[in-house]
């Protein structure tokens, strides 16, 4: 099973792209997994047009122990299987320690030894700002952290405080750094400044994505552009960063 | 210095304290907390468990509770609660867990006030400060919220006062209080109110009847400087042991004139030598036995406190310690010590050791 975990600036296109790497992976024939980590619980929508997966958090609130694992998985587009952690309201509770419960929850409940899937995305809310969302790169949980970041200052600066917070837990047997994925947003010198970062880290940008019209026509449609353009360039980019990603995990195996 | 705990215990925290000083005034006082609080409360701080009824209720914050802030449920528990008990009045207390979260308190308090009609208040603990800062915030805002304006004037003869801080943590069961008010009596003051033991939260409303404050713990000090603000009472510190209440009778009567700069009659005309003797804790009680100690033996007496924010309440020879570490090495020349006796194993082997129980320090293990 290989595991991976994506971090990377709030509104940076961390569920869209997760999502399409997911379908993309789920083409080739692997099970894939995709688990939101985000109060917000939206991060599998695209793969289910639109309808949302009841949240991890919410079911157990509800359900105390009477929950079941089945109440908290759907499949979504190409047999991904789509979990939501959720959190509390905006404004109050815990969203961090929300994040370590439901991942436990989920392990509690035999999520990856019931579906046995061979690939798990934990799709990571914005930046590590408390214990909880460094939950998904612990020991146990995902083994390769990738960080999608544009040529942005504010997604850099966003990039390199994950990185950073990846670097700090190396003597704690956390997930590795993977790499950097650009998602082009077409500012000036985009690709020099990330493999800048990207040098910083020792590290190298493993994926880079193009701006395309086609992804937001595709989320008006609420599904993956692998759905709704399977032929197109775009399509093609994201086949070739889920392949890259995956060979990158799958050197560590 | 480590302030780590090997041998001797420590001391109550203040969601304990808070409790412990609202217990006898008909409110509701909720911790919000899964159950340790509630445990360590009824079971160790509050000696008047089983013999005296209060609405001391524990929230029991669970895990989801606690992650989705279902702040909700916990109002609507204290909700229903206070519809069949009717409080007086409902104190929030806090504890580790909310204190994580930036549960918002003053907000729930506001809430719960306007839903139900019933006083409601934040009492601010985190379960990490010891029972003064605790037992002292919460009187501090009965003495904000509650005190009432005098109706008449008072009536120039009396002399009268209301003992501030008086809690069975550092004072036991009521009949030792009943000796401090009777030492007071003997001198011709009239106790209009006690903080908080043996009296209903009408008597403290009425606490600006009297002429002055006697300070007679440090849990008390909060209070006494609101009512100061509001009302201009002046205060005293001390504690009227036998020896010390004529002292303390004749400063509470010049503060009736006026407001000390130093209102610590204890620490007044203290002997400058080195310490023959040594106790060890809170220092109003533990500072005016030391003065009468001086004043009854002619033995020079010092102070040692393991109390947070009670360097003002203490004099030249005594010390704040926090840890067992500083303290034990600060009894290494000690040769009487007059502590709780769960004090003992970390005393030199050779010193003299004097038992006085702190409810505060042992609980009620030596409560008989």
């Amino acid at each position: 099973m290989i595991r991976i975990a994506v971090y990377g600036k709030g509104g940076i296109g961390k569920s869209t792209t997760v999502s399409n790497v997911a379908a993309a992976l789920a083409e080739t024939g692997l099970k894939v997994m995709q688990i939101g980590c985000d109060p917000k619980a939206d991060s599998t929508i695209l793969l289910r047009h639109g309808e949302a997966v009841p949240a991890v958090l919410d079911l157990y609130n509800e359900k105390k122990q009477a929950l079941q694992l089945e109440d908290m998985i759907r499949i979504g587009y190409n047999g991904v299987i789509c979990v939501e952690a959720g959190g509390p309201t905006p404004g109050l509770g815990c969203a961090g320690r929300g994040i370590i419960t439901a991942l436990e929850k989920l392990k509690e409940l035999g999520a990856y030894d019931v579906y046995k899937p061979d690939v798990v995305i934990y799709d990571v809310l914005g930046d590590v700002v408390c214990g909880g969302f460094s939950m998904p790169m612990r020991n146990g949980y995902a083994d390769k952290v990738f960080i999608i970041t544009s040529g942005e200052n504010m997604a850099i600066h966003a990039a390199a405080n994950i990185a950073m917070a990846v670097d700090n837990f190396k003597n704690r047997g956390y997930a590795e750094l993977g790499g950097f994925i650009l998602n082009r947003r077409n500012v000036p010198r985009e690709e020099e400044k990330v493999e800048e970062l990207a040098e910083d880290f020792r590290t190298s940008v493993i994926g880079t994505l193009s701006h395309s019209e086609q992804v937001p026509l595709s989320e008006e449609q609420k599904k993956t552009l692998m759905e709704c353009y399977p032929d197109s360039a775009m399509a093609g980019e994201y086949r070739t960063l889920a392949n890259q990603m995956y060979a990158i995990c799958r050197e560590d195996v | 210095m480590r302030q780590s705990y090997r041998i001797i215990p420590i001391y109550t925290a203040d969601v304990s304290g808070v409790c412990s000083a609202l217990y006898e005034l008909g409110g509701m006082t909720v911790m919000h907390d899964p159950s340790g609080c509630n445990s360590t409360y009824n079971t160790h701080d509050e000696i008047r468990w089983y013999d005296q009824d209060s609405l001391i209720f524990i929230s029991g914050l669970t895990e989801i509770d606690a992650i989705l802030g279902n702040d909700r449920k916990f109002i609507d528990d204290i909700e229903h609660a206070a519809r069949e008990l009717h409080p007086k009045f409902i104190a929030l207390a806090g504890s580790p867990i909310p204190f994580m979260n930036g549960t918002d308190f003053p907000a729930i308090a506001r809430v719960i006030e306007v839903e139900t009609g019933i006083p409601a208040f934040p009492v601010p603990t985190n379960g990490m400060h010891d029972y003064v800062y605790g037992a002292g915030i919460a009187l501090e805002e009965i003495a904000k919220r509650f005190v009432e304006v005098p109706d008449s004037k008072k009536d120039g003869s009396s002399r009268s006062v209301n003992l501030l801080g008086v809690t069975p943590l550092d004072f036991g069961p009521q009949e030792n209080v009943e000796l401090l008010k009777a030492n007071l009596e003997q001198y011709g003051w009239k106790v209009v109110s006690t903080w908080a033991m043996g009296d209903e939260l009408e008597t403290l409303q009425r606490s600006a009847e009297a002429d002055v404050n006697l300070v007679v713990s440090a849990v008390g000090l909060r209070a006494a400087k609101v009512l100061r603000e509001k009302f201009g009472m002046p205060y005293v510190v001390g504690t009227p042991n036998q020896w010390m209440v004529e002292e303390i009778s004749n400063a509470l009567d010049k503060a009736g004139v006026r407001q000390p700069e130093q209102p610590t009659v204890y620490l007044q005309n203290r002997m400058q030598q080195d310490a023959d003797i040594t106790l060890i804790g809170e220092p109003v009680t533990m500072g005016s036995l030391a003065a009468g100690i001086e004043k009854k033996y002619g033995c020079a007496v010092r102070v040692l406190c393991p109390l947070k924010e009670c360097e003002a309440l203490l004099g030249g020879k005594d010390k704040v310690l926090l840890g067992e570490e500083a303290m034990e090495e600060a009894l290494k020349d000690a040769k009487i010590i007059v502590a709780d006796p769960l004090y003992r194993p970390i005393c030199p082997k050779n010193s003299s050791f004097y038992e006085l129980p702190h409810v505060a320090f042992s609980g009620r293990i030596y409560i008989r």
